[in-house]
C-alpha cells in the first residue's frame, strides 16, 4: 500500500482514537486496520496519549456515604479476612490458654501428690521411729544387731506384745521391678512373709515394723531378700542379711 | 501503589475478598470520580457512575488481565464508558458499551509499555491545559461529551472541515508530547 493510500486513514485516526469518528468513517478504517500494521501501531500510539491525557484527572473525592453504599451493594462478598483471622487468632489463643491452664493444673497436681506420698512416708517413718523408741523403754525388748556387708542396724523384738521392728542402713538401691521382703524363719527354716520395704532415697535409714500374723515365738530368726516387685510367696533372691533371736 | 499489589488484591477481589476491594476503591476512587464528575458536571449522577464502576471492578474482576496493562487505566477505562452512557442516557442517546464494557476495555486501553508513572501523566495533563481553547475544546467534546466530529461541529457551529483539523492538530500536538516525555524517562 502506497503513502497516500494510506492519507484518508490516517487522518482519521486520531478522532478514531478518541472515539469521535463518525459511524460510516469508523467502519471503513476498521476494515483497513485489520490490513495495516502501521496505521493499527499509530492507532495505538494515539489512544495511549488520549487516554493519559484525559483520563488522567487530579483526584475528586466522593462522599463518605458512597463507599458504605457500595459495601451494602456487593453481592457474595466474603467479609474481611483480617476479621475472620482476628478470630481466628483469638480462638488459638484462649485454646492455648485452655491448655496451659490445664497443664498447669495437671503439673500442680502431680506435684500434690508427690508431696502427699512423701508426707505420707515421713509420717509412717516418725511412727516407726516412735514405735522403736517405745519399744527400747520396754524391759522385756531385745536388740539384735544387723551387720551384713555394708547394711548394718537393728532388731528389736519383743516377744511379750508379739512387736518387732527393723531399723536398718545402707541398704543396695534396687531397680524399680524389685524390692525388699522380709521373712520370719520358722525352726523347720520354713520361710512366712512379713513384709515388703522400698528405702527412700532420700533417707538416711529406714525403720520397719515387721508384720507378724503369727505369735513371733513360733519363729526362730528374721532374714530379708531382694524379690520382684509385689513379692513372692517364698524367698527366691539373694539374701540381705539374716539375724536369729 | 506497587504494581504488584494490584495483582494480588485483584486476585483476592476474583475470590470475593470485600477487604481488597475496599483498598482497590480507597486507592482509585479519587481518580474514578474525578473522571466521572468530569464528563458529568453533575456530582450526584457523578457517584451514581463512579459506584457503577466499582461494581463493575467487583463483578467483572475476572476480565483484567495483568499482563495487557496497568489496573487504573482499566478502571479508568471502563469509567469513562460508564459516565458516558448515563450521559447519553441522560440525552437520550445511544449508549457506548454493553455487559461486555470491562473485557472490551482492553481494545482501547494502551498497552504496558507505554504507560509511564505519575509524572509523565501530570505533564500530558498541563500539556492539555496549555492547548489553545480551539484545539482543547473540540478533544474535550470528544473525549469527555462522546461526541462524534459531525457533533462536535452541529454543538460549536463550526464546519465539519474544521472540526476535523483542530482535533487532529490537538492530538497530534499532545502524541508529540507524550512521544517526548516518553523518550526522556
Amino acid at each position: 500500500m502506497t503513502y497516500y493510500e494510506h492519507v484518508p486513514f490516517r487522518e482519521n485516526i486520531p478522532a478514531y482514537a478518541l472515539g469521535a469518528l463518525d459511524a460510516e468513517e469508523a467502519a471503513a478504517l476498521e476494515s483497513h486496520l485489520q490490513k495495516c500494521d502501521s496505521c493499527r501501531a499509530e492507532l495505538a500510539d494515539y489512544r495511549s496519549t488520549s487516554e493519559s491525557a484525559f483520563a488522567m484527572l487530579p483526584p475528586q473525592q466522593p462522599s463518605a456515604a458512597l463507599r458504605k453504599r457500595l459495601q451494602g451493594r456487593l453481592p457474595g462478598a466474603r467479609k474481611s479476612r483480617r476479621v475472620g483471622l482476628t478470630w481466628s487468632f483469638s480462638r488459638l489463643a484462649v485454646g492455648i490458654a485452655v491448655l496451659l491452664l490445664l497443664a498447669l493444673n495437671l503439673f500442680s497436681f502431680l506435684q500434690v501428690r508427690a508431696l502427699q506420698n512423701q508426707q505420707a512416708q515421713l509420717i509412717d517413718q516418725i511412727q516407726n521411729g516412735q514405735m522403736a523408741l517405745a519399744m527400747l523403754s520396754y524391759p522385756n525388748t531385745q536388740a539384735f544387731p544387723i551387720k551384713e556387708q555394708n547394711v548394718m542396724g537393728s532388731l528389736l523384738l519383743d516377744k511379750e506384745y508379739n512387736n518387732a521392728v527393723l531399723i536398718l542402713r545402707g541398704l543396695p538401691a534396687i531397680a524399680d521391678n524389685q524390692i525388699y521382703q522380709v521373712w520370719l524363719i520358722a525352726p523347720n527354716q520354713e520361710r512366712t512373709s512379713a513384709g515388703l520395704l522400698r528405702p527412700q532415697a532420700n533417707l538416711p535409714f529406714i525403720s520397719q515394723p515387721i508384720q507378724a500374723t503369727q505369735d513371733l515365738t513360733n519363729f526362730v530368726g528374721i532374714g530379708m531378700t531382694i524379690e520382684p516387685a509385689g513379692g513372692s510367696d517364698h524367698p527366691t533372691g539373694s539374701q540381705i542379711f539374716r539375724v536369729d533371736f | 501503589m506497587p504494581e504488584i499489589d494490584d495483582h494480588q488484591l485483584i486476585k483476592r477481589v476474583v475470590q470475593g475478598d470485600e477487604r481488597a476491594f475496599l483498598t482497590l476503591y480507597d486507592c482509585y476512587v479519587g481518580r474514578v470520580h474525578a473522571l466521572t464528575l468530569r464528563i458529568l458536571g453533575n456530582p450526584m449522577l457523578a457517584e451514581e457512575a463512579t459506584q457503577d464502576t466499582f461494581l463493575k471492578l467487583w463483578s467483572r474482576s475476572r476480565d483484567y488481565q495483568p499482563e495487557r496493562g496497568l489496573l487504573l487505566p482499566w478502571l479508568l477505562t471502563i469509567a469513562r464508558r460508564t459516565a458516558l452512557d448515563r450521559l447519553r442516557l441522560e440525552a437520550r442517546r445511544p449508549t457506548l458499551s454493553d455487559a461486555k464494557d470491562p473485557a472490551e476495555a482492553w481494545q482501547v486501553i494502551p498497552d504496558d509499555n507505554s504507560l509511564s508513572e505519575e509524572s509523565r501523566w501530570r505533564s500530558l495533563y498541563f500539556a492539555v491545559q496549555a492547548l489553545s481553547s480551539e484545539h482543547r475544546q473540540v478533544i474535550e467534546l470528544a473525549y469527555y461529551q462522546g461526541l462524534s466530529q459531525s457533533e462536535i461541529a452541529e454543538v460549536l457551529g463550526w464546519p465539519l472541515g474544521t472540526v476535523k483539523t483542530r482535533l487532529r492538530a490537538a492530538m497530534e500536538l499532545l502524541r508529540q508530547e507524550w512521544a517526548q516525555n516518553k523518550s526522556n524517562r
